[in-house]
């Protein structure tokens, strides 16, 4: 069995190990508000876009001019209608999604969601427009200590997502939406003073 | 067989187009630095990172077994590839178990060593390249020239001609923005009824089972979470260890490659879908026996960024094709002759030694010293051509004893004076081809030194 010669022929040949690295457990102490405006310009350099509200109440009259048709699935039963059952037509024609980020990262904009934050594995990839809402204090200061904060284990898909979809495969000239979300805005909510 | 520097040479015969590829791959490199300097720790972090590896390395077998262990409690279905031909025989098998015809696939470098997507055509089975670089060269029947950027070579004009021929886009529009969007319809149909999407795989986290793959332009996903069946292709040498070590390689990999702070997507499968089928297909094709060579075995350290083929000046200055193997630039130079080195002995003379790709090396691999080995062992094994052995047998010769090389010296100084152009730029001085000899000095370094050293009463 391949399986087998090929785990004999590793074991065989290994060199002398060395021991793995030991991190750090917080690498830098900054202040929160440091963090957020290097979220905002990181998220920025990837094309990401950005307000800040004071409270969630407040998403609706802030997005609704720009975004009319947003999916809400922090809502109970827009969740349902997007389901693992629901169609990748209907998925296809979705114009604006909105979810809930769980972990935000300061040096590169990205933010952590899994599955229990979508109703459906397709759709943050495939809704024309993106819409992540993240609590700042969720903002860590980089990978390191993002995944410190997730639960891989608890989970059967998690994604960083940093911007919309992009390309520079022609002439190396940048294009948003080469697949899904053309634009990717990120909604930080100050849930508690920082 | 054409030698790389027999294709470089036809490479710069479009002289434009050289320059263009060489400048537009020196602003990525010079992308890459400003991002490294934005991380404080950027140093240690290239140190951690090859310290993973070797670690790795050291205990790949326990580290797949426990990767296995993971994935099936996880329900993936794991399959063993011992080389390029039972890698293939594998993915047909799945295909026709789900008697499945559309398949879409993101980019894989394995894939591409191991031949896949001819080998599916020849079985009749028609397999969609989806990130936008790769379906460009999918539809010239061209291999990637480049890594991470795969149509590097073509002009957006080429491309405008293409889409027209083949997506039916306006005539002589070639803006990449209006082209990008036919892609995308174009690709948007194929993800919506393909049945398999196949992945590569940029980690594999073996305490929890993850496959991790890392895009711009989000096509894994799109493939994955469309396709009832995923399928996940990664080398032997993709493991690593644990999920706070993907901090590290997260932080290095996009930065390194493109400038990046991080891809637009780092996806992470560890279980299929609902209703869904998730198989991994661990390869090894030559792996595990580099493994057991001490001087080539930190090879299996490269994650693939393509860090050392921007900054690399042969590289920039020849284009990826010319390196007739899969993965082309320095460090490919060093994995091809593993495979085949009679078929690849040229490649490591495709190097100035310089020893910037090195110095930007994420993970650490000594590339330039690796070259220089490959070098030793095709001259011990005869593999030059016969002017070059003899060339360098003579020099070896002059070098080894004082009073030749002296006296070689004073000849070739005076040859140079008196000779006439046409003898000196001879058709066996291959140098002297696209290059003017320095003027000549009229003494050697080492009368200049005895002559000066005395009188400023140094040592000598």
């Amino acid at each position: 069995m391949s399986r087998d010669k090929i785990l004999q022929r590793l074991k065989k040949n290994a060199p002398a190990s060395g021991s793995l690295p030991v991190y750090a457990a917080k690498t830098d102490l900054l202040s929160k508000e440091l963090l957020l405006s290097s979220f905002k310009e990181n998220l920025a350099v990837s094309g990401g876009k950005w307000i800040e509200l004071d409270r969630r109440e407040d998403i609706s009259s802030a997005i609704s001019e720009n975004y009319p048709m947003v999916a809400d699935v922090t809502k109970q039963d827009v969740w349902e209608e997007y389901s693992p059952s629901c169609s990748k037509e209907k998925l296809a024609s979705l114009d604006t999604l909105m979810i809930e980020g769980q972990v935000g990262v300061a040096e590169n904009g990205a933010i952590w969601l899994d599955e229990s934050n979508f109703p459906n594995r397709l759709s943050p990839f495939i809704a024309k427009n993106l819409i992540i809402v993240l609590d700042i204090a969720r903002i860590t200061n980089n990978m390191h200590e993002a995944y410190q904060q997730i639960k891989m284990e608890d989970t059967g898909f998690g994604v960083f997502i940093s911007g919309p979809s992009k390309t520079a495969d022609i002439e190396q000239s940048l294009v948003y939406g080469a697949h899904g979300p053309v634009s990717l805005l990120v909604v930080l909510i100050r849930m508690t003073s920082l | 067989m054409k030698q790389h520097s027999d294709k470089a040479l036809q490479f710069l015969k479009d002289e434009p187009r050289a320059d263009w590829h060489d400048q537009t791959l020196w602003i990525v490199r010079q992308k890459r630095d400003k991002a490294a300097r934005s991380v404080a720790d950027w140093e240690k972090l290239r140190h951690q990172a090859s310290q993973v590896k070797d670690h790795v390395l050291s205990n790949l077998d326990q580290y797949l077994i426990q990767f296995e262990k993971q994935a099936v409690a996880n329900g993936a279905i794991v399959h063993w590839a011992e080389d390029a031909d039972e890698f293939n025989h594998i993915i047909l098998d799945i295909i026709k178990d789900k008697s499945a015809s559309r398949v879409v696939k993101s980019k894989s470098m394995l894939t591409e060593e191991c031949g896949l997507n001819p080998f599916l055509e020849k079985n009749g089975v028609e397999i969609v390249d989806t990130d936008l670089g790769e379906r460009i060269i999918q539809f010239r029947k061209e291999a990637p020239s480049h890594i991470v950027l795969p149509a590097i070579h073509l002009k957006k004009e080429e491309i405008g001609e293409l889409f027209h021929e083949k997506l039916g886009t306006e005539e002589g529009n070639s803006d990449p923005t209006y082209l990008t969007s036919a892609a995308r319809a174009h690709l948007r149909e194929k993800f919506l009824s393909a049945e398999i999407a196949l992945t590569g795989a940029n980690f594999a986290v073996a305490e929890t089972g993850t496959v991790v793959v890392c895009t711009n332009e989000g096509n894994a996903d799109m493939g994955v979470h469309s396709a009832r069946v995923q399928v996940h292709c990664m080398g032997i040498e993709k493991i690593i260890p644990r999920t706070q070590d993907l901090g590290v390689f997260t932080r290095l990999l996009a930065r390194n490659a493109i400038g990046q702070p991080i891809t637009t997507y780092t996806s992470h499968y560890r279980k299929p879908k609902p209703g869904g089928e998730m198989h991994i297909v661990i390869v090894d094709n030559g792996r595990s026996a580099r493994l057991g060579n001490a001087t080539y075995r930190n090879s299996l350290k490269c994650i693939r960024c393509g860090g050392c083929m921007n900054t690399c000046p042969v590289f920039r200055r020849s284009g990826g094709h010319s390196y007739g193997y899969v993965i082309p630039g320095p460090i490919g130079a060093i994995l091809a002759p593993c495979t085949d080195i009679k078929k690849h002995k040229d490649l490591p003379f495709a190097s100035s030694l310089c020893g910037s790709c090195s110095n930007v090396c994420p993970v650490e691999i000594d590339i330039t010293n690796q070259l220089y080995r490959w070098r030793q062992e095709i001259s011990e094994k005869k593999l030059f051509p016969p002017l070059k052995r003899y060339v360098l047998k003579v020099a070896g010769f002059a070098f080894s004893k004082g009073s030749i090389y002296d006296f070689s010296g004073k000849m070739a100084r005076l040859a140079l004076r008196i000779l006439p152009r046409a003898i000196v730029y001879h058709r066996i001085n291959t140098w002297g081809w696209e290059r003017e000899l320095p003027a000549v000095p009229s003494e050697s370094f080492k009368e200049w030194y005895k002559k000066n050293s005395q009188k400023e009463g140094g040592q000598k």
